[in-house]
Formats: structure tokens, sequence, C-alpha cells
């Protein structure tokens, strides 16, 4: 790679800058290897090409259930999307016959009944294409921002090339070229910079206002669940209302990085949550949440309904919180993750205010 | 003490409330601390209007307001010349601040808004006082000496009149030959040999680029020129007999003469610059200028290393209680820097990075031992150079464009730096081209341009400016 000699001069009208850089080529690589029978005691020449033993390197721990879950599966379940597909296409088709039979024949009703089936039927099947082209995208997103994270470390990766994956990264998120955020980032952004530094710049000018409303988002919805649990008088409507407050709340946490989620993904990504909140330790989950409420002293200070508004609420943040990591288009530095501390102060004001309001009418119905 | 009390005691409650830093630059002569310091008070200054410094937490929330000069705590000092540094940068042609001849202080009071949660009852704005120092290269490398006997003296630096070096004594060598260690001193004749002696260090510096040359005052002398506290030179070991029986010579003995004025020197040159301005500092940076060093050749490059490894022994290493903030302040972190990067294209950053890191291997592990972070940084303070691409044979190349000191416009591509100690290959090959440039013209009343100036400062203060 001496290419340039070291001291070279351009002539100074040569420079041709501005743009920026495509990728190097690699060098040429000749190759010089002799084959040779492997008999015992055999030589081979010293400038042959020798690579080190490939060790076996343990799987890699994946941390991250979003990436196992939207792997691609290991099985496709064609069975079930080819009966899927073969019933709507069968459905659209005997309509159409039905609905040419009752033409002819002037039988109205089924006529209409034709016409309602080949709408439901289409209907589905945009539905469902919507939804593939939905989890693809989610896909794509969950590749790029491992593909950052895992380049950041080649040393091949240079504050250009880290750049332009930024650029791609702010297509995705759906930010304009004239992004007020994004100009920043240019402009902040200079020629010495390497690739961690561009990405904290990113991060700082381009990530953060985002993650300062996702977290208001979270605190805002985590409190409203834990109002409407606290005073929703039936347990099977509570867990409704988490289910509803969850996922719309997964829905709009993606929509603030870009993403726009269809029902397939939302689920998946639900599903991800948990499965992530399952691996990292359900019993990590358990200690905390209930740590939370022990050290309020919770059992002896708000009645009990009050106290599963504010365990739903807190189980609510804290998947807000994982949401968030896993969506984000980088990962968080190291301690600027929200943190489920800073939301418990608040929910538990609201829980006190809620039990304030309804203390007079709870000694009423004691008496 | 120089310092009235009442001053003294603010200093203390400044400090006790952590709101005080003592920031030592360290680095050899020409490594770039007058430059740093000159464009660490530009950028400050400068916060939150038109310097950029993205990279520092601080700055970047918009919380840094400012800051102002402040007259120093010892009034006896000279102010650190920052308006006549930015003068020259700012002249048609531009030109580097002046090299440093003399010692000088610099208090800056930074005011920066606070989002700790002390806010709510302490005030949200806050200043934080930093002092700086500037001062010659040249005398941080008699610091080492304070640990030394003369003896001890005489044979380090015997161990290293090798080669080149040896050459540049011949004179002074030869002269010495003739001394007696134990006849009666003349005054005049050692005189003459001191001033060949110093005559000597002056051409290995200015000629040989070594950094390694004591004692340090011999190149500057200041206000001690002809002094006799300055005439007293290292005797070459192999001319010197047993130490026992140098120890036995009466008092007005050549050796004796020369040992008692090492002392003096020590005792009356030394102690009192170590003991006023390198004391009680709690932050450093450490400058280095490999680039030069890979210009000059292999045994400067050695030379570099020792030096560094030497002199950061002369520095306090610990973590901070409040306690040790107060009486006995230690550094407890450090930067490490490769200056003048804009010397090379920026993908070279990256090696200059870990050839710094590898020349400093030896004092990095014992500060890893004492457990006081460091981060090493390239930087330049003062961007003198353009990063460019240019198109040549149909490929595009690195390149760098900027003003050579004789103000010649180039584009150029310096080479590359090795990633490691350079090893006789690369000497073989000459793989590097140095080329001085001229710093940028500059508007008037514009922060400087620069190169990790806001990294370095967000390592060494940011956690002060929470
Ligand atoms: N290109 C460039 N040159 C520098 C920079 N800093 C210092 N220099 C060069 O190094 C010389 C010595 O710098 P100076 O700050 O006086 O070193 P000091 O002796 O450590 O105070 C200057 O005259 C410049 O030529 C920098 O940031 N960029
Ligand atoms: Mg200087």
């Amino acid at each position: 790679m001496n290419d340039p000699r070291p001291g070279r001069r351009f002539d100074v009208q040569d420079d041709a800058t501005a743009k920026k850089t495509t990728a190097p080529e690699a060098p040429a690589f000749e190759q010089h290897f002799v084959p040779v029978d492997p008999a015992p005691g055999a030589r081979y020449q010293l400038d042959s090409v020798h690579h080190p033993l490939e060790e076996e390197a343990p799987p890699e721990q994946i941390d991250s259930a979003l990436d196992h879950a939207l792997a691609k599966p290991k099985k496709r379940r064609w069975g079930l999307l080819s009966v899927l597909a073969g019933t709507l296409i069968m459905g659209g088709v005997q309509a159409v016959e039905t609905f040419q039979n009752a033409w002819f024949g002037g039988d109205w009703v089924s006529g209409a009944w034709s016409v309602l089936g080949l709408g439901v039927v289409t209907l589905a099947g945009t539905s469902l294409t919507k939804e593939l082209f939905r989890l693809k995208r989610l896909r794509r997103h969950a590749r790029l921002r491992e593909d950052i994270d895992t380049r950041i470390m080649d040393t091949q990766m240079d504050g250009d090339r880290m750049k332009a994956l930024c650029d791609r990264l702010r297509q995705q998120m759906g930010l304009g070229n004239r992004d007020p955020h994004w100009q920043d980032f240019l402009q902040a952004h200079q020629a010495h910079h390497n690739a961690r530094e561009t990405r904290d710049l990113f991060g700082h000018y381009v990530l953060a206002p985002r993650d300062a409303s996702a977290r208001r988002l979270i605190t805002r919805m985590s409190s409203e669940t834990a109002l409407l649990v606290a005073i929703s008088p039936v347990t099977l409507i509570d867990m409704g209302l988490m289910a509803w407050r969850n996922l719309r709340m997964i829905d709009r946490l993606a929509a603030l990085y870009g993403l726009e989620l269809g029902y397939a993904s939302r689920l998946r990504l639900f599903r991800a949550v948990l499965a992530n909140m399952a691996f990292a330790g359900a019993s990590e989950l358990a200690t905390e949440v209930s740590m939370d409420l022990l050290s309020m002293n919770l059992a002896s200070r708000l009645s009990s309904r009050a106290g599963q508004g504010m365990a739903s609420g807190l189980l609510t943040a804290r998947l807000g919180i994982r949401t968030l990591k896993m969506l984000r288009p980088l990962p968080f530095e190291d301690d600027r993750a929200p943190k489920l501390s800073d939301l418990r102060r608040q929910l538990w004001q609201q829980m006190k205010r809620v039990d304030d309001g309804k203390a007079g009418k709870g000694r009423a119905d004691n008496v | 003490m120089p310092l009235s009390l009442p001053g003294y005691a603010g200093d203390w409650l400044e400090r006790s409330l952590d709101r005080q830093v003592r920031l030592a630059v360290t680095g050899l002569s020409r490594a770039g601390k007058t430059a740093f310091l000159t464009s660490l008070v530009n950028q400050l200054r400068h916060a939150g209007l038109d310097a950029r410094l993205d990279m520092m937490n601080c700055a970047r929330e918009g919380r840094l307001l400012g800051a102002q000069r402040q007259t120093q705590p010892d009034l006896s000092v000279p102010r650190f010349p920052y308006d006549q540094a930015l003068a020259a940068l700012e002249g048609t042609p531009p030109a580097w601040p002046p090299a440093t001849r003399g010692i000088s202080e610099l208090r800056l009071l930074i005011r920066y808004k606070s989002r700790t949660n002390s806010r709510h009852f302490l005030g949200e704005q806050r200043t934080l006082t930093l002092d700086l120092i500037d001062y010659p290269g040249e005398w941080l490398l008699d610091l080492p000496m304070l640990r030394q006997s003369y003896h001890q003296w005489c044979e380090a630096l015997s161990a290293q009149l090798t080669g080149r070096r040896r050459r540049f004594a011949e004179g002074f060598l030869n002269q010495v030959s003739a001394l007696d260690p134990a006849g009666t001193a003349d005054e005049q004749q050692l005189a003459d040999i001191s001033a060949e002696y110093a005559r000597s260090l002056n051409t290995a510096r200015n000629e040989g680029g070594y950094t390694w040359v004591q004692p340090g005052r011999f190149l500057l002398p200041g206000e001690l020129d002809g002094a006799p506290v300055l005439q007293f030179f290292p005797w070459p070991l192999e001319q010197l007999g047993d130490p026992a029986a140098l120890a036995e010579l009466p008092a007005d003995s050549n050796y004796q003469t020369l040992a008692r004025r090492f002392e003096h020197y020590k005792r009356t040159v030394i102690g009192p610059f170590y003991r006023q301005h390198f004391r009680r500092f709690d932050r450093q940076i450490v400058l280095v200028d490999v680039l030069s060093a890979l210009n000059a050749g292999p045994d400067v490059f050695d030379d570099l290393r020792h030096a560094i490894a030497t002199l950061m022994q002369s520095f306090d290493y610990g973590s901070r209680s409040l306690l040790s903030r107060l009486f006995n302040p230690r550094i407890d972190r450090l930067a490490i820097a490769a200056t003048k990067a804009d010397h090379v294209t920026p993908e070279q950053h990256d090696n200059l990075l870990s050839l710094v890191q590898a020349l400093m291997a030896e004092p990095l592990r014992d500060l890893r031992y004492a457990d006081i972070p460091v981060k090493s940084l390239s930087l330049a303070a003062i961007r003198a150079t353009q990063a460019r691409t240019v198109e040549h044979e149909g490929k595009r190349h690195p390149a760098l464009k900027g003003t050579t000191q004789s103000g010649e416009e180039v584009l150029m591509f310096p080479g590359e730096v090795p990633p490691r100690l350079p090893d006789a290959d690369f000497w073989q090959r000459q793989g590097f081209d140095f080329t001085a440039f001229r710093p940028a013209p500059q508007t008037s009343g514009e922060a400087l341009p620069h190169i990790r100036m806001d990294s370095a400062l967000d390592w060494l203060l940011g956690d002060k400016l929470r």
C-alpha cells in the first residue's frame, strides 16, 4: 500500500476532493501456492499462503433477542403460508364465479354476498403483503444497526464510511437531507473524526433529540397505564388494558425512530421484548420490580389497587425502555440509556394522588 | 509563601469544593506546549460561539458559557502571553507563537451551567478555576536531576554519550581529558570547559534533534548567564576512578568543586522551580512530538522515549480524596497526546495513536499500576492543513493541503506513520517526510481551527464541568 510515496507532492490543481472517497480497493493479492502432496515430512515453500489454524470460536451468546426473533426462521412455515394464499385465491375465484352466476341468474342476494366476499379477500391480501413488507423493513433496520455495531471495531472503518452508514440510517429514519438535526451533524463532522467519533456525533446530534421524546413518551404512557389499571375494577380488563397500551407504546416508539410497524412486526417485537426480558432474567425482573415497590414501602402506604397500578406502570416503563434500547438505530453509549429509577418517582407520586383522591370514598366503603 | 493568607484560604475553599484545577501541560521543548495553551484559551473563550467543540459534552449541550482570564495568584510570575501569541497567528503572513524563554502563568475562570442535582440549592451557574503554566521545555529536563548525586549524574550521561551524540561532544571530551579530577580547581578552566559543554548541548539539540540534554538551563540560561552556578559539566565516567577515592578528594579539587556546584544548581535552580510550579497538579497532559522524532532518525527517537519515561517519574500520581485534594494534590487523570497531528493525513491518526502508546509503554504500565485513568489521543492544537483526496492516475489518494514555512503552497502525502516502534527496515526506507507548515491565515476574532482539542478538554475537565 505504498503507492503514494512518502513526501509525494501533487499538483495543487489536482485537488479533486470535496466529494468523498469511494472505498479504496483491496490490494491485488498474488498467490504463490505451490501444490505439494502432503507426504510425511513434506515441506512447503516459505512464501506459500498460510493462515493461522482456525480456532473453533464458541458461538457468541446472542444478547439481543431482537436479532434472534428477527433472524430468518430456520424453517419457513411454507405450509401455513400456502394454505393462506390458496384460501385467499380460491375464495377470490369462487367469489368471482358466484358473482358471474348471480349476474346472469339475477340472484341479487348471492351477488351481493360474493361482492362482499371479494372485498374481504382483497383486504386480507393487501394487509398480508403490507405486513410482510413492514416485517422486512424491521429486519433491515436491525441488520443495519448490527452492522454499525460490529464494524465499529474494524480498523478499515474510517470516519467517512461511518458517515455513509449514518446517512443510510438517516434515510431509514425518514429524515430529509435538510433536517436541522442532520445538518447539525454534518456541520460537526470533520475530516479527522474516526468511526467512533462519527458515531458519537450522530448519536448526539440526530438521535438524542429523539431519545428525549421517547423518554417522555414512555413516562407518559406508563403513568397512563398505571392510572387506568388502578381505577379499573376487573382483572380481565387490566390485562386487556396492559396489552393494548403496551402494543401502542411499541408502535409509537418505533414511529419515533422512523419505523412503521404492522401488526405482525409489532407482535413480533413485543414477543422479542418479552423474550429479552425473560432472557435477561425473569428473576431480575421480579426482584427489581418488587424491590422498587418495597423500597418505597409500598405495602403499607398504597392501597392494593394503586399498588397494582404502580406495578403495571413500572412494568410498562420497563418494557418501554427495553423496546427503546432495541429500536434505537445505535446502541446507547455507556451511561446514557434511560433508567427505570428516573421514572419511578413520577409514578409513585401519581399513585399517591390516586389514593388520596379515593381515600374519602374508600373509607366510606369500609364502614 | 508568595500567597497572602486570604487568597490562600480562598484557594482552599475552591479546592475543597473541587472547583479549582491545576493542569500540567508537560512536554519537551518544541512539543507544542505554547500552541496548546494558546489554543486552549482560545477555544474556551469562544465556547458557545464559533468554537467547534463537538466532542466536549459540556460545550455541545450548550452549558459552557465561556471563559475569562484573571490575574494569576502569584504576581511575581509573568502572565502567559496569550495576546502576543494570537497576534502572531493572525498576522500576515501568519506565524507560530514565539518560542518560550521563561516561565509564565495563567488563571482562567470557566463559566458553565451545572446539570447536577445540587444546582437547585447551589445555583445553576458555576465557575471552574483553571490554573495553567507555560515554561521552556528545556528546564523540564532538569527535574530528574533532583534525585541524582553528581557521580550518578556523570554515570547516566556517560552511558548516553554514544554515536552521533559523541561526535557533537568531541571538543568538550578533548578538553576534559586534559583535566585531572584531583587537581586544584582553576575557575577559568572550568568556565571554559563548561562553555564548551554548553556549546555541545546546543549543537546536539539544534543539529542532531536530540531532546534529552541536561542541564536544561545551559540552553536557556536567562538571568543566570555567566554565573558560576552554571559552570559545571558531567565528567565522563571512564576518566573518573573509584568513587570512594573521589569522595576523599580535598574540597578545592576539580571533582569536588564540580560536585558542589552541581548540588548548588539543584538546590537553588531546580528546587525552587520544582516546588513553586511543579507540584500540586490535579490533571496532566503530556504532549509528545513523535512526528519530528520520526523525521530525525532512530537514535533521536530512542532518546525521546527515554526522556519521557524519565520525566514522568517527577510527577505525583494517585487518586483523590477530600483530604488529598486539600493537602497533597496529585494527578488523578492524564492525557497523552501526539501533537501536530495535522502533519499527517486523517487515516494515519490511528497509527499515530498506537505509535505514541508504544513509545510511552513503560510509563503507561506504571500509570496502570497506580490505577490512574489515561487517555491517549492525536491532536493538533492549531490545525495548519486541510485534509483532501487527490485524483492521481485514476485512483484517489489522501493528501494534505497547506502552506510550508517558506510560503510555498503544497498538496502532498507526507507518508505512513508506523503503528509500532519503527524497526531497522523502516529507518532504511525512511518512510516519512515531515514538512513544517505555517499556520493557516486566521480571520481576526474567530476561533482557531484544531484537531481533537475538544476531546482533550472533555477528558481533562469534563468531569468538573457537570
Ligand atoms: N502544524 C502544527 N504545528 C505545530 C502545532 N503545534 C506546534 N507546532 C509547531 O511546533 C513548534 C513549537 O511549538 P511550541 O508550542 O512553541 O512548542 P513548546 O516549545 O512546547 O512551547 C511551533 O513553532 C510550530 O511550528 C500544531 O498544532 N500544528
Ligand atoms: Mg513554548
